[in-house]
């Protein structure tokens, strides 16, 4: 319990006893947790929080890691920005040059 | 601050001195060091603010994989500092949350 205010997810700012609450009111996916808590929001889109969010699921639920899903990040899996993007060539395919 | 000899890399090898301006104050760095090192070197360890509950953030990773070291650099917002080289008459600003591009 004196661990509650515990920072889990640092982008959106959500703490420990955030996630045990939505937990309590009966979530059990990490993404369902992202959606109630914005958990996993941010953007590091949960890079540094899921695990620790699964952790806690598996530890309030008593379900094993193995069967508790990752959360679906949005992509790019690093930020890009949108200039990068439009000076891609295409490299495969018949119109590549 | 910075390691001038590490015990396994050897001694350090720094290229030209550059000033960076942080929020007005000119600070000194070396060209193509990570700006949040250049920061660091000169005592900043505090980078951003939290949007909620203006918590303070600096370096934590390292990597550019978890955003707490994001400062506005040259008018962009969102700049991951760990893996941003610096450049000579950068001007980097704190910033509280996502910034937004500023307008016009």
């Amino acid at each position: 319990m004196e661990k509650d205010n515990l920072t889990i997810c640092r982008c959106e700012e959500v703490t420990q006893a955030e996630i045990k609450e939505a937990i309590k009111l009966g979530l059990t996916t990490i993404n369902e947790v992202k959606r109630f808590t914005r958990a996993g929001m941010g953007l590091c889109q949960g890079k540094i929080c899921w695990r620790l969010v699964m952790s806690l699921l598996s530890q309030e639920t008593g379900r094993p890691p193995s069967e508790l899903m990752p959360p679906t990040s949005r992509p790019p899996t690093r930020p890009v920005s949108l200039e990068i993007l439009s000076r891609t060539k295409r490299t495969t395919g018949s119109n590549c040059g | 601050m910075r390691i001038k000899d590490h015990p396994i890399l050897g001694p350090s090898e720094w290229g030209k001195r550059i000033t960076l301006m942080i929020d007005g104050q000119p600070i000194e760095a070396f060209e193509g060091e990570p700006i949040a090192v250049a920061l660091m070197a000169a005592g900043r360890r505090v980078l951003r603010y939290t949007k909620k509950r203006h918590e303070p953030r600096g370096i934590f990773c390292a990597l550019g994989r978890c955003i707490d070291c994001m400062m506005v650099v040259d008018g962009k917002p969102n700049v991951r500092t760990c893996i941003t080289s610096a450049e000579d008459g950068m001007i980097i600003e704190t910033q509280t949350g996502d910034e937004q591009w500023e307008k016009g």
